[in-house]
């Protein structure tokens, strides 16, 4: 008998990527999704089309659903399923929380914050809410030859999935792993993946590239890109002490993937939200300081920084970061907006290459 | 010129007056004067600071006409469009070194606050807010929700004008009869930063009669575009002075009836 599985969110690690590690032929999806289109676009079809990217090529398959649930009409039928699969993104995720009070069903966090996973679990006491890496980029869309076959096309990376073994039980084609071996694929998931993949997408925002194999085709924008993440290998080897073969591993595939031509992977999506990112202890100003902290000068994740300051897309719902750089000097964007105190070194940092870097980057949009 | 423009010019003056304030914060050497009452007064820092601010607003555009607290009327060239703005709100807080205090600009046009902004220097925290954009602080959206009567907090503004005593009996009246069967609610001192509170959810409801607008036009469309609900009335155009009941939305009705039955504001 399939085992029943609930999945928050079907966009990219939801619906495109989660159904690769729990195969069709031993559970059933059902989703809970709060974008109307994408809901009834699920509902009417019952299936869609979700590609793989292996060595140059895509393997498909056509998932079938059986239902996709608008946010609440699922409370009732929680009890009904195997397990719960998270990834709605951080923002949305403490809405999710009170669902869950009172219940022990497992269910497993695959948010960009190990933090989630302990405040649900602690917020509902349910002891089986545990922690999730999907380490794997995921497109929410595909090319435009997929769509016209199925507008539900999604693609994915032949990624990795890490989960706590706390639920190894629920099977899958994933590697459950001990909370202190997640603790360090989460580190280099956190500041090695996550901080330049954003940086290569603020770089790309700025030259107008709309995917971010795009952004990663500029020398320019390969180079930042992959000093920052020099930088982040050097800090997660001083700081925590982490081995250099698994760095090196982990920067290759990172780079490697970051450029892959056939993800489709857009910029709108990876440089949502600055301000979650902009965030003190979050992926860049955190990552950045994290460097600073253990004696290594992050000069090329500040220009992804910058970057970021100048992302405008209009629709985000951080938009309003344009009218605030605009307006503000760096010193007072950097101690209202931000949050850095001046005596800090990252903001002397920033303050005192300001115009350098900031001529830098935006003199890439006419490389 | 649209409201992002607009929004942008209002940041940069509140932050940069902003600064003067705090410069001169410490400083014990601030002399002032008596306006209207005894608890409406300017300081050279209220004339400093908004100097200050007509210099970008009129550098940003020369044709818009300016009310000012301290100057009155400034640069009068534009009818339908104009800033409102108050270098130094919760001045008596300001020379008592007690840190309430903020910087209020307002852009309204055809009788309607399109633009604000609120700085409040000493704690470094910007609210901001357009329509069609949006209301803010520093990096975070601001968006209200529900309460009930007895779990909110609320904030009076009074006027600084002198009422005549049988009023104030009321206002002071209300202020106990509101304050007993809530939370609270506190006299800050600063009208504009009760309205900046109330639109990130630390107040819950506010009401002000016959307070000065450039008092409170910024922090108005602030907390109204956060999602709070305005009642509010022009009393005087010439004089500028307005009365208002803004709430989370859930509570309006009952703090609009207890602010009617002793002050009858609209």
């Amino acid at each position: 008998m399939k085992k029943k599985v609930l999945i928050y969110g079907a966009g990219a690690i939801g619906r495109g990527y989660l159904p690769w590690v729990y195969k069709p032929e031993f559970y059933e999806y059902y989703f809970v999704e709060k974008n109307k289109q994408i809901r009834d676009l699920l509902n009417s079809r019952k299936k869609y089309n979700s590609y793989m990217t292996i060595d140059g090529q895509y393997e498909k398959k056509t998932f079938e659903l059986k239902i996709c649930y608008s946010p609440g009409e699922e409370i009732n039928e929680l009890n009904n399923f195997s397990f719960i699969c998270i990834a709605v993104g951080p923002r949305n995720f403490h809405n999710l929380i009170d669902n869950f009070i009172g219940t022990n069903i497992p269910i497993i966090c695959f948010e960009n914050d190990s933090s989630l996973s302990e405040k649900m679990k602690k917020i509902t006491g349910n002891q089986n809410v545990v922690f999730g890496i999907p380490d794997v980029i995921t497109s929410n869309t595909a090319s435009d030859k997929f769509l016209k076959e199925d507008p539900l096309s999604i693609i994915t990376e032949n990624g990795e999935c890490f989960i706590d073994d706390k639920v190894n039980h629920l099977g899958g084609e994933c590697s459950y792993i001990s909370k202190s071996e997640l603790d360090i694929q989460w580190k280099a998931k956190l500041y090695i993946h996550n901080t330049t993949h954003c940086i290569a997408a603020y770089l790309g925002n700025l030259i107008g590239a709309k995917y971010l194999h795009n952004s990663m085709e500029s020398e320019k924008i390969y180079k930042i890109v992959e000093g920052a993440m020099l930088e982040i290998k050097k800090m997660l080897s001083l700081r925590f002490k982490i081995k250099n073969d698994f760095l090196d591993y982990y920067s290759k595939k990172e780079l490697s993937r970051f450029s892959n031509s056939k993800l489709y992977d857009p910029i709108a999506r990876v440089a949502r939200e600055p301000f979650r990112k902009l965030a003190k202890n979050e992926r860049l100003i955190g990552a950045a300081s994290l460097c600073l902290a253990s004696g290594v000068v992050p000069i090329n994740i500040i220009k992804g920084i910058i970057a970021a300051f100048c992302f405008e897309k209009e629709g985000d719902s951080d938009y309003y970061i344009k009218y605030l750089i605009n307006s503000l000097e760096i010193n007072d964007f950097l101690s209202i907006i931000i949050g850095l105190r001046k005596h800090e070194a990252l903001f002397q940092l920033i303050v005192n290459n300001w115009d350098e870097n900031l001529n830098e980057i935006k003199n890439l949009r006419n490389e | 010129m649209n409201n992002s423009e607009i929004l942008e010019v209002a940041i940069k003056a509140s932050v940069e007056a902003g600064k003067i304030l705090m410069q001169n914060f410490e400083k014990n050497n601030s002399s002032f004067n008596i306006k209207e009452s005894l608890r409406d007064i300017s300081t050279e820092i209220d004339t400093m600071a908004e100097d200050t601010i007509i210099k970008i607003l009129k550098k940003f555009d020369d044709e818009i006409t300016i009310y000012t607290e301290e100057q009155g009327l400034v640069n009068d060239k534009s009818k339908n469009k104009y800033w409102i703005i108050d270098a130094l709100d919760g001045t008596v807080n300001y020379i008592n070194k007690i840190p309430f205090f903020c910087v209020s600009i307002a852009f309204v046009k055809d009788d309607k606050v399109e633009t604000s902004a609120i700085f409040v220097p000493y704690f470094n925290d910007l609210y901001f807010a357009a329509r069609g954009i949006g209301s803010f602080k520093n990096h975070q959206a601001l968006k209200v929700g529900d309460c009930n009567f007895s779990d909110s907090l609320f904030a009076v503004s009074f006027s600084g004008k002198n009422h005549e005593p049988e009023m104030r009996k009321k206002e002071f009246e209300l202020l106990g009869e509101v304050n007993d069967s809530s939370r609270g609610c506190l006299r800050t001192g600063s009208a504009a930063l009760n309205l900046a509170l109330l639109a990130e959810g630390s107040f819950d409801g506010s009401w002000g009669k016959a307070n000065k607008y450039w008092d409170i036009a910024a922090g108005l469309l602030i907390a109204e575009l956060a999602g709070n609900k305005l009642k509010k009335k022009m009393i005087s155009k010439d004089n500028f002075l307005c009365s208002f009941i803004i709430s989370k939305p859930s509570i309006l009705k009952e703090i609009t009836n207890k602010v009617q039955s002793k002050l009858k504001l609209f």
